[in-house]
């Protein structure tokens, strides 16, 4: 790979039917950025999509022959993105929207799994858009939304003008529970400025846990009792590459099913750049990304968004890949 | 190394036409009468060329409104393409157009297949749609999306590949449900062996499956460090030929292989990845493309490689011989196409 980028950015937009998806998408179609989209969607809602490049697609989750049942990807986006890089000239991104009921993970993880989609295309961003006056019925009722702003790196919190500004504290709560390190956006009609949702790059190693937690990550997140939460851990002293990957990759591998997103920004012991690690449900994505910043602590820091997670035993795992003190 | 580049376009510079189309090539084939042939672009155009001279102009023909999704050559002459538009079109070996069948808006038109008995076929999301002399004979529906279609050499039987498995169809029955060979997985592109005896499927992962139609023997033939784009069974059905390696790997049908078998592997050595193969119409000798855009042929029997186009111009994204076995055409990702004579002159 050379360090000009060549892939196509793909923006992931999710989120439960009357949310305000093909509003949102209408709105970044139309606006006078210049670039073209090709749009990919999965089912017709009551708006149309205005644009010259529409693909209908089913959506088709297929689990890869490789023995790990949360190693699924979205067999029509596989097709379909494969496709459109025969004519990538012809548009600068891609948005595919998906159904509201969808899971996230496999529309992330086809990125990860199939060689010419990961070849041709990076994913950008998974946008997710609530309804701010329905999302805490859709949280009692449906696990779907609870994934959705798992996976998400933007929530736009929509409909706000349905609701008062204790009920939108309420819901925020809610959201931050599931994912703190998702920007919370509030818009009506999903008024958000285009940058806030495309080209945000937050797939990127470079801008791993770049944002700091809505809130602060010392205690557990989960007070509502929500199904999903989030769990962070930070260590002073330096790492030890080879047991963090030894740990990292028995954890994934037994626990991958319920830990939907991991991320970590790394010191390891005798290395000078930060690692940066990430990771949807077991399939991983490391690299060094360069030094740390000037005056920053070299801290190591993970982050778990996902089910049934064992605090102190996860605690216990990422203490246990500090570096033995060398003698000096 | 100059001079190994100079060696290696030879058969190109001196035998042929190259030329720059701007646009991924994502099929090259020639017309079943061996008068045309045709490069089907990822800009919705096709260029013919008359193979009477390979040197002259190729004519420009706006097929399809976005892009060409797949080609092959149609009944007698012509070619049959399928588009982002939701078109199955005919190109005459001339250049004039006919749609076969407008297959919906918004709709793609991702596999195409014909056979000389008069029989088109054309994949949309799960739908295979089938057309004979006269016209739609019906419609079957699959539980996924189609990933690949084929007839069989006698034009009995069309094949269709999916997810857990391919389905074969009777062209000429009504029967409501097909044959289905199962295993687990998502299944591409498909193929019958020239006898009819096996079809053989590529993979998402990087592996092909095959079915041994008399007793439903599976055949896993696995290894390979990339998806297998590309196979070719040579003309009597020996060998399969294989893109999806650095090298061409060509598994036995004979002598009761491929079960228990090694493949036999041709031009490998140097770590670019095969992409196209296409096995020669009448003699064990297999055309290969590779990723750095190398394009050669090798015989088989005695391992003999004579290359056709030097690397440099795009991964080869397709690859195809005349009926007759003298002429060769090929194209790339990043749009370079050639036609290549190889006649004894």
């Amino acid at each position: 790979m050379s360090d000009t980028d060549t892939t196509v950015p793909v923006t992931v937009l999710t989120g439960y039917l009357g949310a305000g998806k093909t509003t949102l998408l209408n709105r970044i179609l139309s606006e006078e950025h210049g670039k073209k989209y090709a749009v990919v969607i999965n089912e017709f809602g009551e708006l149309g999509v205005d644009n010259d490049l529409v693909i209908d697609a089913d959506e088709e989750v297929f689990e890869m022959n490789n023995g790990c049942i949360c190693c699924t990807v979205r067999g029509d986006l596989v097709r379909i993105l494969s496709s459109l890089m025969k004519r990538r000239q012809k548009f600068d991104g891609i948005i595919v929207e998906t159904t509201g009921l969808a899971d996230p993970a496999p529309v992330a993880q086809t990125f990860y799994m199939d060689e010419d989609v990961k070849r041709a295309t990076r994913l950008d961003a998974i946008v997710t858009l609530v309804d701010a006056k329905n999302l805490a019925a859709r949280l009692d009722d449906s696990k779907e939304a609870a994934s959705q702003i798992a996976f998400a790196d933007i929530v736009v919190l929509n409909k706000m003008d349905l609701v008062t500004e204790e009920e939108a504290a309420e819901v925020e709560r809610r959201i931050r529970a599931i994912n703190p390190y998702a920007e919370i956006r509030r818009a009506t009609k999903s008024e958000v400025p285009i940058e806030a949702v495309m080209g945000r790059e937050a797939f990127k190693l470079e801008r791993i846990l770049e944002r700091e937690p809505e809130f602060l990550s010392g205690e557990d997140n989960h007070s509502h009792n929500e199904d999903i939460m989030s769990l962070s851990f930070e260590v002073d002293q330096p790492l030890d590459e080879g047991k963090f990957n030894q740990w990292i990759g028995e954890l994934l591998q037994v626990k991958g099913q319920d830990l939907l997103r991991t991320k970590g920004v790394l010191a390891f012991e005798g290395q000078d750049d930060r690692f940066a690690f990430q990771a949807v449900h077991m399939i991983a994505d490391g690299d060094y990304i360069g030094p740390w910043p000037e005056g920053a602590a070299r801290k190591s820091k993970i982050v778990f968004i996902g089910r049934d997670l064992n605090r102190p035993r996860l605690r216990r795992g990422f203490e246990g890949c500090i570096a033995a003190p060398v003698a000096e | 190394m100059s001079e190994t580049v100079n060696d290696a376009d030879f058969l190109l510079s001196s035998r042929g036409k190259g030329e720059d189309l701007g646009a991924w090539v994502v099929g090259a084939t020639f017309s079943r009468d061996g008068k045309a042939a045709a490069f089907a672009l990822g800009d919705g155009t096709l260029r013919l060329a008359s193979t009477a001279e390979l040197a002259g102009e190729w004519k420009r023909v706006e097929a399809h409104d976005g892009a060409c999704l797949s080609m092959v050559a149609d009944v007698a002459s012509g070619f049959l393409t399928g588009g982002d538009d939701g078109q199955l079109l005919r190109t005459a070996n001339d250049g004039s157009t006919e749609v076969i069948a407008n297959l919906g808006t918004m709709k793609w038109v991702d596999h195409v297949a014909a056979h000389p008995d008069g029989l088109r076929a054309a994949s949309v999301g799960k739908k295979l749609h089938l057309f004979g002399k006269a016209g739609k004979l019906r419609e079957m529906e699959h539980p996924s999306s189609v990933g690949g279609i084929a007839f069989d050499t006698k034009g009995k039987r069309v094949a269709a590949g999916h997810y857990n498995g391919a389905s074969l169809w009777f062209v000429n029955s009504k029967d409501g449900s097909p044959k289905v060979l199962p295993w687990k997985g998502s299944h591409q592109g498909v193929w019958f062996s020239p006898d009819g005896t096996h079809v053989v499927t590529t993979m998402q992962e990087n592996s092909l499956h095959g079915w041994r139609l008399s007793d439903g023997q599976d055949m896993r033939m696995s290894g390979y460090q990339a998806k297998i784009k590309s196979i070719s069974f040579t003309a009597k059905g020996r060998w399969l030929a294989t893109a999806g390696a650095d090298c061409i790997v060509l598994w036995p049908f004979f002598a009761g292989g491929p079960m228990g078998k090694p493949p036999m592997e041709l031009a490998g050595g140097d770590g670019i990845l095969c992409t196209q193969v296409a096995c020669h119409p009448q003699h064990e000798v297999v055309a290969a493309g590779f990723d750095d855009g190398l394009v050669l042929m090798a015989e088989i029997a005695s391992g003999k490689v004579v290359p056709v186009a030097a690397p440099g111009r795009g991964a080869i994204s397709s690859l195809a011989w005349n009926p007759a076995g003298t002429q060769l055409a090929f194209g790339t990702e990043t749009g370079f196409a050639g036609l290549v004579d190889l006649s004894k002159r």
